[in-house]
């Protein structure tokens, strides 16, 4: 992952080493998929180069362009990214102001693609080049800061060619950060202590908190629950949650559940129980490992050290972000490389191979050899992670077939 | 006649649709900050620092209507502007800026209220209760109660003018230096000048002027209204400075009593103008401590909403404004604090803090001038060319003087 605070600036030079000028912009397609389309290059003396990104070589210190390069004019669906999304008023869809846009960040792999946009504290100190130090600082005094992410699935492109970054959704279901801090402070306690605190609090911010805990404690809590208890809560949950959670109960659980809800619910919540009794559904394990993309190389392993002792196995950890979406992936062997205070944004893998739960098993198999993987997670529509499939229960599930 | 009524109603309701942003921000520039700058700076200087009082309301004058303007026409705070066509670095160092300044304003109105009571005989227990009841005011009470509640403080103001004929002063020779410069170029008068109009023309005064229009959401239709309300605030209020001037000159600079702050200088008109004459001027001071304590923080609590985005006015509720009401909150609750530290002298600062007012001015007229020239942005209502001089002439001569009087200070000339 990548900032536009940390391109811009950036010297541009060709490969026979001609300094270009630098980078101050960025063009994207105001899309559903917003890929970066074009860099501004600033020669100096009011000139502007727009150079169309497949003439990158290299993208490091210095962002390097074939010598044969060309410039092209702006196209009718782009827009600047520093011009027209950073530092904009971000609104939700009733009009509230919610925060402006601190930085912006890019994912590189397959292709230089806008993420989502930083409205945290941390983007702001990452223009004067201080997020780390502050990072640090905060973490010498036993604290953490992860940083406020939208991705770019709640923006609505539309708007953006009007001049305004507009929400999908309310900001009240956006900036509710409380159930969420809840949960990362809860995740610290036995499961004991965590039903005691939970039994404290409406069904309502319950069922809140339960979506933002991660699924082992989210199926442990069930498992303690009373039938009647979980069906309440689940009418209080994102649907989606709820069935992640679901799957990973017993059958005969989840049927005691289901028959408590309100027939509205029932439906609903069937209707996609159906459609992950899908081939991988039934091979999902709940045990994983995710960390925050902010979490350094050391945090982890300690965390790892820490936290899976009861795994019967780990390879990879998986990185998810405020929102609880998959961004990112680090093997064992990348964490154990990395310096100690490295976050994992900086050394993760974004460009990641997941499995949907229709995704046919020979597929999933297929991929996991191509790769050279031995487990794959499997996210849902919003990129929720909702487990890993390993290539030992694959392979077994399909010899079984056989 | 019936048309000629129905001509008079338009123009009364236009004005109630416009009147407010101008007067009570050039009033407010009045504060009890300025009432203690107008005591040091007479009793120093005595009539002859009237004669900067004049190219003080052109330059408040032009640079509040190029900020109300640029509100009305662009619908946007001057923070939001900057922040969209600077960016970051410079938004969150502006901000820097501009908090700092305006908290050393803040602390001064807050013990402007502190010196106000204590002139009534209270004691400061009662300072914490009264900037509580400010702030839960501001917080509850819906946006045209408080409009009306900055009303009557204004009306607080004519005591100045009772105290300054209480004062008995020299009319023809006020008259005379108001017109004709009375002034020297020493080092001292020029700092003192560049604190005088640091005290009256702002920096928090041109965000506020700005976020206040956007809040009342004047339409462009009455930009010619707006302006001319903008224009009469910036002479009255200068007519009060006027005023509150005349009487410590005529009092205390004539006896050569040269005070160094307000509240005492409220004691110290009493031998000459009269006890009630004092005791007036402690009044002006409590009312203008209170516009101050409110207006200035919420100044700065406007800025940071505009700079970073976040929900901010007083058209909402603390809920959906939290971080908004809570920086007004931290700020006139810190300065509350530091003024009921014992044995602490903030007046000794007073000159100080406006002179940094009027240092910040130049950069603030930068931007100003950026804005208020770009096309994109102002469309039709651009500065014309007599704007553009005036406050570019303003911004190159407050340089000059803030840099001369300055470095007076530092190396003692």
């Amino acid at each position: 992952m990548l900032y536009f605070s940390e391109l811009k600036g950036k010297h541009v030079k060709t490969e026979q080493g001609i300094r270009l000028g630098r980078l101050t912009d960025l063009v994207f397609l105001a899309a559903a998929q917003p890929t970066v389309t074009k860099l501004v290059v600033d020669g100096g003396h009011n000139h502007l180069y727009i150079i169309p990104i497949r003439y990158i070589i290299k993208l490091n210190a210095v962002i390097t362009i074939m010598d044969s390069f060309s410039v092209e004019a702006i196209a009718h669906q782009e827009l600047y990214l520093g011009k027209n999304l950073l530092d904009q008023q971000i609104i939700d869809i009733r009009g509230n102001k919610v925060v402006r846009v601190n930085d912006v960040a890019l994912q590189d792999k397959p292709v230089l693609t806008i993420a989502g946009v930083d409205i945290g504290i941390i983007g702001v100190l990452r223009w004067f080049g201080v997020d780390e130090t502050f990072g640090r600082i905060l973490r010498l005094l036993g604290k953490t800061i992860t940083s406020r992410f939208l991705s770019w699935t709640d923006i609505q492109p539309l708007e953006l060619a009007r001049g305004k970054v507009v929400l999908k959704k309310e900001e009240k279901k956006l900036s509710r950060l409380m159930p969420e801090d809840l949960a990362d402070h809860l995740e610290t306690m036995s499961i004991r202590n965590v039903t005691r605190v939970l039994s404290l609090m409406d069904e309502e911010l319950a069922a809140e908190v339960i979506e933002s805990l991660n699924i082992t404690y989210q199926q442990n809590l069930f498992k303690e629950f009373t039938p009647e208890r979980s069906a309440i809560l689940v009418e209080h949950m994102n649907p989606d949650d709820a069935v992640d959670i679901l799957l990973t109960l017993t059958e005969r659980r989840r049927a005691a559940i289901i028959t408590n809800l309100s027939q509205h619910k029932n439906t609903e919540i069937s209707s996609l129980l159906s459609l992950s009794n899908t081939p991988i559904g039934g091979l999902i394990t709940p045990e994983y490992f995710v960390a925050n993309p902010e979490e350094t190389a050391m945090r982890i392993r300690q965390r790892i050290q820490g936290e899976t002792q009861d795994f019967s196995s780990l390879s990879y950890v998986y990185i998810v972000n405020a929102q609880k979406q998959l961004v990112g992936v680090s093997s064992l062997h990348e964490l154990l490389l990395a310096p100690s205070d490295k976050p994992l944004y900086k050394f993760m893998n974004p460009s990641l191979v997941v499995l949907h739960l229709t995704t046919p098993k020979t597929t999933a198999i297929k991929r996991m050899l191509k790769y050279k993987l031995e487990t794959l997670p499997v996210i849902d529509d919003n990129k929720h992670m909702l487990g890993i499939v390993t290539i030992d229960d694959l392979a077994e599930s399909i010899l079984d077939k056989i | 006649m019936k048309n000629t009524l129905v001509r008079f109603r338009n123009i009364i309701v236009i004005a109630m649709a416009v009147v407010g942003p101008g007067i009570i921000t050039a009033f407010a520039d009045n504060d009890a900050a300025g009432v203690a700058t107008y005591s040091v700076s007479a009793s120093i200087f005595g009539y002859r620092m009237l004669s900067i009082l004049i190219p003080i309301t052109i330059v408040l004058a032009i640079t509040q209507e190029i900020g109300a303007r640029i509100a009305i026409v662009a619908q946007k705070g001057l923070g939001d502007l900057i922040r969209e066509r600077y960016g970051i670095r410079v938004s969150v160092l502006l901000f820097a800026i501009l908090a700092s300044v305006n908290f050393f304003v803040v602390v001064q109105n807050v013990s402007g209220i502190k010196a106000g009571l204590q002139l009534f005989g209270m004691p400061p227990v009662f300072l914490p209760i009264m900037t509580a009841i400010l702030f839960f005011f501001i917080v509850l009470a819906k946006y045209p109660i408080i409009e009306r509640f900055f009303f009557v403080l204004i009306g607080f103001y004519v005591v100045y003018i009772a105290s300054a004929f209480l004062a008995k002063p020299d009319w023809g020779l006020a008259i005379r230096s108001l017109g004709i410069p009375q002034g020297d170029i020493s080092p001292a008068f020029i700092y003192t000048s560049v604190a005088v109009l640091g005290t009256i023309v702002t920096g928090w005064g041109q965000f506020f002027i700005n976020s206040y229009i956007k809040d009342k959401h004047v339409s462009v239709e009455h930009l010619a209204y707006s302006r001319w309300e903008i224009y009469i605030g910036a002479v009255i209020t200068n007519i009060f400075s006027f005023f509150m001037m005349v009487a410590v000159a005529a009092t205390l600079f004539v006896n050569r009593i040269h005070v160094a702050d307000a509240a005492s200088a409220a004691l110290s008109i009493q031998p000459f103008a009269g006890e009630f004459a004092g005791t007036l001027f402690g009044l002006g001071l409590l009312a203008a401590g209170m516009l101050g304590a409110i207006i200035v923080p919420l100044a700065t609590a406007y800025a940071f909403s505009e700079f970073f985005g976040y929900s901010g006015s007083l058209d909402e509720t603390f809920r959906k404004s939290k971080l908004f009401y809570g920086l007004f909150l931290v700020q006139i609750a810190a300065a509350t604090a530091i003024v009921l530290l014992p044995n602490i002298n903030l007046f000794r600062i007073t000159i100080a803090a406006n002179f940094l007012n009027g240092l910040v001015l130049p950069v603030i007229f930068y931007f100003l001038w950026r804005i208020a020239n770009s096309d994109s942005i102002m469309g039709a209502h651009k500065n014309t060319r007599l704007q553009n001089i005036l406050l570019v002439g303003a911004g190159v001569v407050i340089t000059i003087a803030a840099v001369f009087g300055g470095a007076g200070q530092i190396f003692g000339w």
